[in-house]
């Protein structure tokens, strides 16, 4: 699968003035013509201002695109950027609408590997190359899935076998006319087939499960003025996204980062605007604090070092889901929950408390999974279930079972990452190991 | 010493197909074999084509190689396979008279005007340097070539195996092996593995009670393997169906640890899909009866092949269970069936293009290779021969993408992959069968057969002006509007409501299914039926067509991307121990192959890329 339109934000997430979200591949202009109003792609590389819209037809934003036709792009196939306003929200909204149009989400390091696979190696940097080695996550990614507890890792397997058995039925279908065992009948194929699609619809249903795991659990900071919040905030991002600066006076949101502790989807906010403040005007913004904290699955009070916690602090633990950090550790000493943003230590600690606190007996084994995204697994198994959906029909009396093949070989692949890949000679194997052929 | 472009050594169904395409390419070409009066040989059953492998003999045709015009003159049935299953996969076979098959290869072989065919057995290779430079008979005459074909299909240190003796050297019954040629490639440092493969017994027509068996005829209507030629068929000969049952079960298990393969007297391993009656009654103990086909060897003589009872047990035990099966009570046995172990030099020694890596101008097609079938020694055969005559030419080698042809998807399966039991062809190993079908092979391939210069004239016109009518009928098609009276009845009986809006005559076909031919008449178009196929089945598979050709695109570029020869895999560390393994062992060109290798994961790509790229 290498030259599918894919889709990807390509600037940090979170906070910003400005987001770009690029989309290349064979029929990336044509992904891009569903979602930008009155998109050309000509002129190339020269900046167009337009509206970005939903499928629904809702406007997203206004922004500029770019057009980068192959081969002189950064992938060295057709590509397009869009620039649209920062944040979470809006980039969020333009990768879903690009989806929606066509483009799959791409994995880690795609757009790089492409450029490589393009031969557009002098465009290559250091820093490219390490991108490609985070691409190798997914391997880490199925050895992740096979230890996951909870049954998951056996339903996959057991997804695999129903794939390669129903590969191997139309493989006897096709490939062995007139054997002992006489063919298999169609309606039984069929229904084969439907008992994969609904292992996979289940699948989607409760793996992964919940609001959390989909959307990302929202963590909030909160602490006194000066108590390190937004140090921990950028720590906790990590080193890549520390590039949160504040103008004094603009802000009075909280600032809201999508990010993952030991592999769990979080979506961390930073309150720090709201209680760093002492002017009463800001009373406005203490009611949009109560707002986040009542949302928050998990609270994280900063206090610093080993100060007692105050009666206004604990009011905010009261009732919620939370955490102390005691932060500043490099001035304050150490102790269980100590944590420092300027050296790093209790870091870990820290995001397994959370990841634990969050996602309880699943965090343990989230350390095995880093970078992998679940939307792209959904994504997947949505694809597969569709294929084998559209593989029925071709089963029915006057079909052609070689389209309905065609379908199923499709969902393999679209699953290929979550269960590995299919050899034909495993799905040969399955063919001889259940029927007699041959003369 | 007498020099060659070209020898091959072997005149079998590789071999064959090798000398004429390096004949037909243009260079001085000897074929060399230990008995010219068994070229073109059918040494087991007596059919060709079938599922994948009629594509294959059509390729092999299209290419100006010889199974498909030798397979029309010698039909003596033909049954188009699949036929309900959709056109992608529709699968000719052909029974064939023997002899005539026999005939057909050589009277084709002695037509091409580049072409010596001599009679001799190799001793050893004239090797200089690395390369090889010719060959020395076992008389001492010495032959000087560019380029050598060695076919030796299952003759090197083969051993005949029937019951428990101890087995007797053979190349096919009744014929010696060749040994000194095996010894001298293991000196050269090739591997060599064993296989087995085995052959049922023939029996007497006359001696069988055929009224008593249900009688399979081959289908009406005529067809043809070859695009070149229009053979007059031989006349038809039915085959019957009968079927062994619990008495013949009984008699085999009685007898099995006589059998060579169960006795412990074989070590090599052989195909699944082609296994014993031995096998199948160990492996699937619950099946109550094991069809039988008996085929006619051919015209002119009485012998049939009694397909489905492949043993290696005793003559005696052979002819007891025979007269078990219904219909076989009275039966006289012609030849016992038997087992053949031989050697074979596992395939990912070889380049895409056959040539033995180790050893320049050295190419292998056929049974060697570790494969099974005539067909799948033919698509090898012509592989070999073009590259072994681009190789004495000094011209670019000639490799088939997957999705280009069957023949693609075979070689590169054994070069890349391997195998570790004789391999077949099927559709299900191609990622692309609705491209790779009967109906289109000569389209895929008259490129490179016009590029090499394979054709004659004639030959050439006649390809052209078939695929221009072709590709006229389907211009047409999206050309022309069908409305009316004619319509709305078409449209009722085939069972839809007559007032369905309809645009072109390709929607129809595609929607309703209603064949073209007559979608065009009910809009007074009249074309050819046999021009229409094609197209019709092209407005079919349209979208599905696209991506297929999409994703082959997408592999195209994985396949450009060389991965350097001397990568030491087993440092990468970031690859999976079983991809450091196989990556080590197979050492893939592309990026596009190391993905074909089972146990070589997307992700180990990646890391393949990051290494190739850091260097």
């Amino acid at each position: 699968m290498l030259a599918d339109p894919i889709v990807a934000l390509a600037t940090p997430p979170g906070r910003s003035a400005l987001a770009v979200v690029r989309v290349s591949g064979e029929g990336a202009f044509a992904v891009a013509r569903r979602v930008i109003a009155g998109f050309r792609p000509d002129p190339p590389r020269r900046a167009t201002l337009a509206t970005f819209r939903a499928a629904d037809g809702t406007s997203i934003d206004r922004g500029l695109y770019t057009v980068f036709p192959a081969p002189a792009s950064y992938t060295g196939d057709d590509l397009v950027e869009l620039s649209c306003h920062g944040g979470l929200a809006v980039p969020a909204r333009l990768v879903a609408a690009l989806e929606a149009a066509g483009a799959r989400a791409a994995a880690p390091g795609e757009f790089t590997r492409r450029a490589v696979l393009n031969g557009k190696l002098d465009l290559l940097q250091a820093e490219a190359v390490g991108d490609l080695i985070d691409a190798t996550a997914p391997a880490q990614a199925r050895a992740a899935l096979a230890q996951l507890e909870g049954g998951l890792s056996r339903r996959l397997a057991q997804l695999r076998s129903a794939l390669i058995d129903l590969q191997a039925l139309l493989g006897y279908e096709i490939d062995f006319p007139g054997e002992d065992d006489g063919p298999v009948p169609l309606e039984r194929i069929a229904a084969e087939t439907g008992s994969v699609r609904e292992r996979i619809e289940h699948l989607l249903a409760t793996a992964p499960a919940g609001e959390r795991l989909r959307e990302g659990a929202l963590v909030v900071l909160a602490g006194r003025p000066n108590a390190g919040k937004s140090s921990l905030f950028n720590a906790l991002l990590g080193s890549e996204r520390a590039l949160v600066t504040e103008v004094a006076g603009t802000t009075r949101d909280a600032i809201e980062a999508p990010t993952d502790v030991m592999g769990w989807p979080v979506r961390l906010v930073d309150t720090a605007g709201l209680w760093d403040s002492a002017d009463p005007i800001d009373r406005l913004g203490v009611g949009v604090s109560r707002r986040w904290l009542a949302a928050a699955d998990l609270v994280l009070l900063c206090v610093e070092g080993h100060r007692p916690v105050g009666e206004d602090e604990a009011d905010v633990l009261r009732g919620r889901a939370g955490l102390v950090a005691r932060t500043k550790s490099d001035l304050h000493g150490a102790g269980a929950d100590a944590v420092s943003a300027e050296t790093g230590a209790g870091l870990d600690t820290l995001r397994t408390r959370i990841a634990a606190e969050l996602f309880g007996s699943r965090a343990a084994l989230a350390d095995l999974e880093p970078g992998i995204s679940r939307e792209r697994h959904r994504t997947a198994l949505a694809r597969a279930r569709d294929a084998l959906e559209a593989a029925v029909p071709h089963l029915a009396p006057g079909g052609e079972a070689v389209l309905a093949a065609h379908h199923v070989r499709e969902a393999a692949s679209a699953l290929d990452e979550m269960v590995g890949t299919i050899d034909v000679d495993e799905v040969l194997g399955r063919v001889f190991a259940s029927f007699c052929v041959g003369k | 010493m007498e020099r060659f472009d070209v020898i091959v050594i072997g005149g079998g169904h590789a071999g064959s197909e090798a000398a004429a395409l390096a004949a037909r390419s243009g260079c001085h070409t000897l074929l060399l074999t230990q008995n010219v009066a068994t070229i073109g040989q059918m040494s087991c059953n007596p059919a060709i084509g079938g599922i994948a492998k009629g594509t294959v003999v059509r390729e092999v045709d299209a290419l100006g190689g010889i199974m498909g015009r030798a397979t029309d003159r010698a039909m003596i049935q033909f049954r188009m396979l699949n036929r309900s299953k959709g056109p992608a996969v529709w699968s000719p076979r052909a029974q064939c008279d023997r002899r005539l098959y026999r005939e057909a290869v050589q009277s084709l072989l002695q037509q091409l005007p580049n072409l010596v065919i001599r009679q001799g057995n190799v001793a050893k290779l004239i090797v200089t340097g690395p390369s090889v430079a010719g060959v020395v008979t076992l008389d001492g005459s010495r032959l000087g070539a560019r380029a050598i074909v060695l076919t030796a299909g299952t003759f090197l240190r083969g051993r005949i195996h029937v019951g428990h003796a101890e087995g007797v050297p053979a190349g096919r019954a009744g014929e010696p092996p060749a040994v000194e040629i095996s010894q001298h490639l293991a000196d050269l440092g090739l591997e060599i593995q064993r296989f087995k493969t085995g052959t049922p017994p023939r029996i007497a027509g006359e001696s069988v009670n055929l009224v008593a068996l249900a009688r399979q005829n081959g289908d009406e209507g005529g067809y043809w393997f070859s695009s070149y030629e229009r053979a007059v068929h031989p006349r038809q000969l039915p085959c019957y169906l009968t079927w062994a049952g619990p008495e013949v079960k009984a008699v085999i298990r009685q007898h099995l640890n006589e059998s060579a393969l169960y006795g412990g007297m074989i070590s090599g391993r052989g195909p699944r899909y082609c296994p014993s009656i031995e096998d199948k009654i160990v492996k699937f103990p619950a099946a109550e009866r094991h069809q039988v086909f008996l085929e006619p060897e051919g015209l002119d003589t009485s012998e049939m092949y009694v397909n489905g009872l492949s043993t290696s047990l005793p003559a005696a035990v052979q002819l007891d269970f025979l007269r078990r099966v219904p219909g076989l009570e009275s039966v006289q046995m012609t030849r016992p069936g038997y087992a053949i172990e031989y050697d074979y030099f596992p395939p990912t020694q070889l380049a895409p293009t056959l040539e033995v890596r180790a050893v320049p101008g050295l190419f292998m097609a056929g049974q060697i290779n570790g494969t099974t079938g005539y067909e799948e020694a033919a698509g090898q055969g012509a592989v070999a021969g073009l590259n072994a005559a681009a190789h004495a030419a000094n011209r670019d080698p000639v490799v088939f993408g997957r999705d280009q042809a069957f023949i693609g998807v075979l070689v590169d399966d054994l070069t890349s992959r391997g195998v570790d039991e004789p391999y077949r062809l099927f559709t299900s190993r191609s990622e692309y069968r609705l491209v790779l079908r009967q109906d289109n092979a000569l389209r895929r391939l008259l490129p490179t057969a016009i590029g090499r210069g394979l054709l004659t004239p004639q030959e050439r016109r006649l390809a052209e002006s078939r695929l221009r009518r072709e590709d006229a009928v389907l211009a047409t098609a999206r050309a022309t509007p069908v409305s009316g009276p004619d319509v709305g009845e078409m449209l009722r009986d085939a069972g839809f409501s007559a007032s369905e809006a309809v645009a072109n005559a390709t929607e129809l076909v595609k929607r309703q299914g209603i064949g073209l031919v007559r979608t065009l008449a009910a809009a007074g178009v009249f074309v050819e039926p046999a021009d229409a196929q094609w197209a019709e089945i092209e407005i079919k598979y349209e979208g599905y067509l696209a991506r297929e050709a999409a994703a082959a695109a997408r592999i195209a570029r994985m396949d450009a991307f060389p991965l350097p020869r001397d990568l030491s895999y087993s440092d990468i560390v970031s690859l999976s121990t079983e991809a450091r393994e196989k990556l080590q062992r197979h050492r893939p060109a592309t990026l596009g192959q190391a993905g074909r290798i089972p146990g070589v994961s997307p992700s180990d790509l990646h890391s393949l890329i990051v290494e190739a790229a850091r260097r």
